[in-house]
């Protein structure tokens, strides 16, 4: 009987294939066998093996429990997810010690095992295959037993992860170091351990119909807002695509504009960006695999604040966003004003730069245009290079870089040395935005506003911005406008924009972002030099 | 109609925009001679009663623009006919200041540039804004309000700093007496701006709360009319009367004689950033209350279809409306105010006022 139930789960598979060849991938789910577990646990087992088709690091082990009687029994688990030593220490061994008793029905089994095994973390009852995988393939160590028709999963996750780092990316000289993992559990941990507090809620589904992949939202229940918490929830769960492998393959696909250059949903590296925003209200997107966590909404002026900003005094932190404002916008347009000037309008460089540049491009036989193409382009290409070569190479392309960009271009004639400065200026801006997303899109919007400046000088370059600008104001970010709060214009919250106000300022949470609860401290913050003691009194007076 | 809405911050900084879009640039009221900036006070006094007659029209009817309720004072036929006349009228505008922007960047940057060139930019911006509706336009404009008051500060500063104010420009007052201030009141500062806030009868139902309309709509109006006002105050101070009356751009002039420190010299360019934007958004406003018009009048569900076709007309337009800049400039002195001006910003809205409210009094309301 078992043979031929064999057989004919074979013949399933073969026809399950056959399907799959078509377009329909719902078919996908059918791998996973649709029928109710068997008493049997042979015919459990080998139904594991023939799903898994006899991986070999699905470790199978069979046992039998109990003293009295002997009860078959079996556990299953994933080589490399499990903790092995929890696995044998905390389930095995008491599993075996156990005396099992005689009179236990089919019911009691299973408290009598969650009881057994209170070492172990979660125990959990499946009833049907598609969890019992789930669970598995999760990390869990499954436990079937003979004449049951379910299983137990406990809980035994486990296996290498890279370990808590400094983050890669958002680097800061004042701040926590550490940065997230590849592992939901540890950032879900590293967040927890920064806002204590119940009403920090955590959901977790599976995204991916084929990599079952753990994505979370985070939220502060109460500071969070209930419609956009649902439009987030609603977004996710429209997702069916087979495989999330990052969080890009999300954003993607929950972004409100796809036609935009300007990203939409923030990420970050960082557990303190993530606490910080979950306090303002916002939510986080965290997917098992990936260091880089999502938040929205997100909007424009966030991109342009660093980290830092808030642990350094407001007047420095004003002082350094203004300066990274100034930084964006040179990244943008240097190149195109460089090209409206010597073409177009040469009266508005003092004479002798004039001059001193008219001079220098006398021996450039190109047009501004495309001289400023070729070294834009000629630096992209580098900076592609340095990105994805080996660390080993990568010294040799700064080499070679440093004679591109610099003396050896002027000295054969295809450039001029005010167009190398420019090049320079605008490449050093890019890198110093602090937001990478928000550097790329600058980089793309740069070329087109040289393209104008060409052809229309500064009225080009002005038309063009003017159309960026139009086009930040339409865009929204989960419903929120994202130029806001500068427009729309909210007085509360411009205090953390291009300013950032005194922290004991702070009164208020986002507006939009939050509409409930939107009182962060009391209104007596200032800090308060202490009472003259009567000493001092004394000797005023 | 779109379902978006502004607020009330927002209508007042779209005011300020529009109203000093191509006015600031163009010489106006010049036939006062030194005294224009009172002519422009008083335009701008008169211009403030005539807005109440727009604004007691939008208050009889809160949620419709000036195209759909004049057919409900006027009845179907007469009021579809007035409704098309104010479209063709605000698309004519439309391509009116197009034309003086791009006449403007002609003259003071792009002398070898074909007119038409320089104008398609300027269209596909304002077909852009019009395609994404009123509240992108609105955030915008609260976005570039800021920039442009930082502007006018900072350039009023520089021209008191070259010291070439001469304040004895301004003098003598009302030589001639009030009789040819008054004048040029009637036939030119009234109606543009101030007349022409008609075309916000068009975007008042908007409005997330109507009944501030009027408050900003005036405190956007009184802070235009004391610039421009200022504006004009200056330039005479800065060239004289004489040669304000003769210039076709006196705010420029004016910008060029700036001269501070040795470096900071010639910002004509800077001051473009300046005028290209108000002239932005006074074309963008009249376009898109054209395009508003039409889908309200010929029943289209969805404006953003009619940007295209419109936008070339608009575009075409500002180019055949006249041969050479000076036709363009006396048709817009003589011929478009007493023939469009007057009877549209004044007559219609006025006789439609008085209808409206004999209606309402004896009751034979039209709902």
């Amino acid at each position: 009987m078992l043979f031929q139930w064999g057989m004919g789960r074979q013949k399933k598979q073969i026809n399950d294939g056959v399907k799959q060849e078509g377009p329909d991938h719902s078919g996908e789910a059918a791998d996973v066998p649709q029928e109710p577990m068997s008493a049997e646990l042979a015919v459990n087992l080998d139904i594991i093996r023939q799903t898994t088709g006899q991986s070999s690091d699905v470790v199978i082990r069979r046992f039998s429990l109990g003293q009295e009687r002997q009860i078959k029994a079996a556990i299953v688990f994933v080589d490399g997810l499990v903790d092995e030593k929890h696995v044998y220490e905390f389930l095995l061994t008491p599993l075996l010690e156990a005396s099992f008793p005689l009179s236990l029905t089919e019911k009691e089994w299973f408290p009598w095992i969650e009881q057994k095994l209170a070492a172990v973390g979660g125990v959990k009852h499946v009833v049907d295959w598609e969890h019992l995988f789930l669970e598995l393939f999760s990390g869990e160590t499954i436990i079937l037993l003979d004449g049951v028709p379910s299983a137990v999963s406990a809980s035994t996750k486990g296996g290498q992860y890279r370990a808590i780092e400094e983050p890669q990316t958002q680097i800061a000289v004042r701040g926590p170091r550490e940065g997230f993992t590849e592992s939901l559990r540890a950032n879900t941990a590293m967040i927890r351990r920064r806002i204590k507090n119940p009403n920090l809620w955590l959901e977790t589904m599976q995204i991916g119909t084929v990599t079952q992949t753990d994505v979370a939202i985070m939220y502060i229940k109460g500071i969070a807002n209930d419609e956009v918490i649902e439009e987030v929830r609603a977004r996710l769960r429209r997702i069916d695509t087979d495989s999330v492998l990052e969080s890009g393959y999300i954003e993607q696909l929950i972004e409100d504009q796809t036609f935009t250059t300007f990203p939409t949903i923030y990420h970050t590296e960082r557990p303190d960006v993530v606490a910080a925003n979950l306090l303002e209200g916002r939510i986080a997107i965290l997917i098992q695999g990936t260091p880089f966590i999502l938040i929205v909404p997100a909007l424009f002026i966030q991109f342009f604040q660093a980290v830092e900003d808030y642990y350094a005094r407001f007047d420095i932190a004003t002082a350094l966003r203004f300066l990274r404002v100034l930084i964006f916008f040179l990244s943008l347009v240097a190149p195109s004003i460089y090209i409206a000037a010597t073409t177009f309008h040469q009266e508005m460089i003092p004479t002798q730069l004039v001059i001193a540049i008219a001079a220098q491009r006398e021996a450039v036989p190109f047009p501004a245009f495309v001289e400023a193409l070729i070294m834009e382009v000629t630096f992209e290409i580098l900076r592609e290079a340095g990105i994805r070569l080996p660390r080993a190479v990568g010294q040799a392309v700064s080499i070679v870089g440093a004679l591109v960009i610099g003396e050896v271009a002027i000295n054969a004639g295809f450039v001029s040395s005010a167009m190398v400065i420019v090049v320079s200026l605008t490449a050093i801006a890019s890198f110093a935005t602090p937001s990478f997303a928000i550097a790329i899109s600058a980089r793309l919007i740069r070329f087109g506003l040289m393209f104008l400046a060409a052809m229309f000088g500064f009225y080009g370059i002005i038309m063009g911005l003017l159309v960026m600008i139009l086009h930040l104001c339409s865009l929204r970010s989960f419903g929120m406008p994202y130029m806001s709060p500068l427009a729309p214009f909210i007085s509360t919250n411009v205090g953390d924009t291009l300013f950032r106000i005194p922290t004991w300022m702070y009164r208020e949470r986002p507006r939009l972002i939050n509409q409930k609860n939107i009182i962060r401290q009391s209104g007596d913050q200032k800090p308060q030099p202490p009472a003259p003691t009567r000493r001092e009194k004394e000797d005023g007076s | 109609m779109e379902h978006s809405k502004i607020n009330v911050r927002q209508l007042f900084v779209l005011i300020v925009l529009f109203e000093h879009g191509s006015a600031m640039v163009i010489p106006l009221g010049v036939s006062a001679k030194q005294d224009m900036w009172i002519a422009i006070l008083l335009g701008l006094a008169l211009g403030l009663l005539l807005f109440l007659v727009y604004e007691r029209l939008f208050h009889y009817y809160p949620d419709q623009p000036l195209t759909s309720y004049v057919t409900h004072i006027v009845g179907k036929p007469l009021g579809k006919l007035l409704a098309v006349l104010y479209i063709t009228y605000f698309f004519y505008i439309a391509a009116r200041v197009l034309r003086d922007f791009g006449e403007l960047l002609l003259t003071f940057a792009y002398p070898e540039t074909p007119l038409f060139v320089l104008n398609v930019l300027m269209a596909m911006t304002v077909m852009y804004s019009a395609y994404k509706g009123i509240e992108v336009l609105a955030r915008t404009g609260e976005l570039l309000y800021t920039l442009l008051q930082i502007l006018a500060v900072v350039g009023f500063i520089l021209v008191i700093a070259s010291g070439v104010v001469d304040l004895t420009q301004l003098q003598p007052v009302l030589e001639e007496g009030w009789k040819r201030v008054w004048k040029t009141v009637f036939t030119e500062t009234l109606y543009v701006p101030f007349g022409e806030m008609i075309v916000f009868t068009m975007l008042f139902p908007y409005l997330n709360r109507p009944e501030k309309a009027r408050r900003a709509a005036v405190a956007g109006m009184v802070l235009t009319g004391i610039n421009l006002a200022i504006i004009m105050a200056v330039n005479t101070a800065v060239l004289g009367a004489d040669a304000v009356s003769r210039s076709s751009f006196p705010l420029l002039d004016t910008i060029r004689r700036i001269q501070v420190a040795h470096f900071l010299e010639r910002l004509d360019v800077f001051f473009m950033v300046a005028l290209v934007i108000g002239g932005f958004f006074k074309v963008s406003i009249f376009f898109y209350a054209g395009v508003v018009g039409v889908a309200h009048v010929f029943g289209f569900s969805n404006h953003q279809r009619l940007v295209y076709p419109f936008g070339a007309l608009v575009l075409l337009w500002s180019v055949a409306m006249a041969s050479n800049y000076w036709e363009h400039i006396h048709e817009g002195l003589k011929i478009v105010t007493l023939y469009l001006h007057i009877p549209l910003q004044i007559i219609i809205p006025v006789l439609l006022l008085v209808i409206a409210a004999i209606r309402r009094r004896f009751g034979s309301s039209a709902k």
